[in-house]
């Protein structure tokens, strides 16, 4: 249903989207995850044809955008990380004004009360866009990408803003849609994507750099690896140089001072190489209260954490901090 | 584009902008159109309408305008005109028409004095309508100016404050070319808008008028339609 090929966007010398790939078919829900600026709204911008890419070409349904823009477009309901909302008109006169712009065929009242019913808008149709709430405002603007039941939705942070129980009824939305239509959902919150997507796109300084089911991701990544996050007291230049020497150990990460004189750390070892006994056994002979110790899998934020380079981990190297104080 | 005029036109009578420009209008019109009772002559009727609706155009039109795409570009919604399956010309030429119908309604609130006249005088009616339709053809190259200056800036102070200034530069150009040479002179009386506008308010249908406010108002209408595509490149 969507296909995306070598897409490139350059503001002068500044490279916003670099030889992007990637293909969606019917029926799915596609994630596309990535720190803020990494490129997810240029890619949504540019297959929703809002702007023209400097290089590389989208296909919706065969159609391409720049040979065939208005055909692609028939094909496509969007909803903008800011909704485009007139906020001086009613819902029920904003929805009727999307339904004549898109030129839509099926008939009005019935499509339109569903579409109400669907984002449960219908009790607030009669008012006007400028006095409604922020998730309000957010339905509408999911509402207006609906009409005319378009086969592509696209939607750009459509929970940004949200109270929780809003977050939650726009994702068992999302999930609803992704039943019979293709949805490519941006977000930087992580969980928000694992919770609706069936694919995860993750796009890090405009290069796409994964592309998987969770499950995927989570396993191909770290295949063969295992993570064991320790606390304890102790000088962590001398704590962070022993732990890199126990046999097994890939990496060890420092993610600095969780109380006066404890330090956290994650030591990343092989499977089977389980650590735990050699970090229990050394602490005990230099004299470091061992606070807490514990062995994880590695998780889909792990994941994202190292594609995206706000990663932690510093291979055959010197004890370095987290970054973005992703688990501070 | 019937979609977008409709929308359009709404939000003038929805907002107070409408209402403004109607009451700006009435009002200026009705305080110089008694100057024709206090007179007691209706031959003062076609001047007033011609003195009138020339500088009143100039008023009024960068405020229908000032709003048409830099409300649009400030608040992101342009993003839902620009995704739907509609093309640029549409949009262009839906926000204009819309801005030219609100220009023709207020235009035609003025006609009333000059209908209860009749039923009392003889005013010059085919003079009085033949000033009307310059009026009109003029409005229609100041309202191409006025949307296309719309679509460069996100700030509709600055749309209708540029857009009056070059309004009033196209008016008064034919007046500026007194120290200049007689080529350049007729340049700037081939350019100026008032010179164009003369032959209506005469009385006189000029077909070369016609097209050129025609042609001044196609040529920028071209150009917004331009500048909302390439927004799409930068």
């Amino acid at each position: 249903m969507i296909e995306v090929k070598d897409l490139s966007k350059h503001y002068g010398e500044n490279m916003a989207l670099s030889h992007v790939s990637f293909s969606a078919g019917e029926n799915t829900v596609i994630g596309f995850l990535g720190p803020n600026g990494a490129g997810k709204s240029t890619t949504m911008n540019i297959i929703t044809g809002y702007i023209s890419a400097s290089e590389g070409s989208v296909e919706i349904g065969g159609h391409n955008t720049l040979d065939e823009p208005n055909e692609a477009k028939k094909l496509i309901g969007y909803l903008p990380e800011m909704p485009p909302l007139y906020t001086d008109m009613t819902v029920e006169e904003y929805l009727n004004f999307v339904y004549e712009l898109k030129k839509v065929t099926l008939p009005r009242k019935k499509h339109l009360k569903e579409i109400c019913a669907l984002t449960r808008i219908t009790n607030v149709s009669g008012r006007l866009i400028a006095n409604l709430s922020k998730g309000y405002r957010q339905r509408v603007g999911i509402a207006q990408a609906l009409i005319g039941n378009p086969p592509v939705l696209i939607l750009d942070e459509p929970t940004v803003g949200l109270d929780p129980k809003q977050i939650i009824d726009v994702r068992n939305l999302i999930k609803g849609l992704g039943k019979n239509h293709t949805v490519i959902l941006s977000s930087h919150i992580l969980p928000e994507v694992q919770a609706v997507a069936d694919r995860i796109i993750i796009i890090n300084k405009g290069s796409l750099v994964a592309n998987g089911t969770p499950y995927e991701l989570e396993h191909g990544e770290h295949k063969g690896e295992q993570k064991t996050v320790v606390r304890l007291e102790g000088n962590p230049d001398e704590v962070g140089k022993t732990l890199r020497d126990i046999q097994g150990v890939l990496s060890v990460s420092n993610y600095g001072q969780k109380e006066p004189g404890v330090y956290e750390y994650e030591i990343d070892s092989r499977t089977g190489a389980d650590p735990r006994r050699s970090v229990f056994g050394i602490a005990s002979k230099r004299g470091w209260p061992i606070l807490s110790m514990s062995n994880n899998e590695f998780s889909l934020e792990d994941v994202f954490l190292r594609l995206t380079g706000s990663t932690y981990i510093s291979d055959n190297a010197d004890a370095s901090y987290v970054k973005d104080g992703a688990r501070k | 584009m019937s979609a977008i005029a409709k929308k359009e036109l709404r939000e003038y009578f929805f907002s107070p902008i409408g209402y403004v420009i109607l009451g700006v209008m009435l009002l200026l019109f009705g305080f110089f159109y008694s100057q024709v009772l206090f007179s007691q002559t209706t031959d003062l009727i076609p001047y007033i309408y011609n003195m009138l609706l020339s500088w009143i155009m100039v008023i009024l039109i960068p405020l229908i305008t000032m709003r048409t795409f830099s409300e649009e570009i400030r608040t992101k919604s342009d993003q839902g005109l620009l995704t739907a399956p509609v093309g640029v010309f549409s949009i262009v030429f839906g926000k204009f028409l819309a801005a030219f119908l609100m220009f023709a309604i207020s235009l035609t609130a003025t006609l009333i004095p000059a209908v209860i006249i009749t039923f009392f005088s003889s005013p010059d009616w085919p003079r009085i309508l033949c000033t009307y339709i310059g009026v009109l053809l003029c409005g229609i190259a100041l309202i191409a100016i006025g949307v296309f200056i719309s679509s460069l800036t996100q700030s509709q102070i600055v749309a209708a404050i540029a857009t009056f200034g070059i309004s009033m530069l196209l008016m008064l150009i034919g007046n500026l070319g007194n120290n200049v040479s007689a080529s350049l002179q007729n340049v700037l009386n081939w350019i100026s808008f008032q010179s164009r506008f003369q032959p209506f308010s005469n009385g006189i249908l000029n077909i070369g008028s016609l097209v050129y406010f025609v042609s001044v108002a196609a040529v920028f209408l071209f150009l917004t339609a331009r500048k909302l595509e390439s927004r799409r490149w930068n």
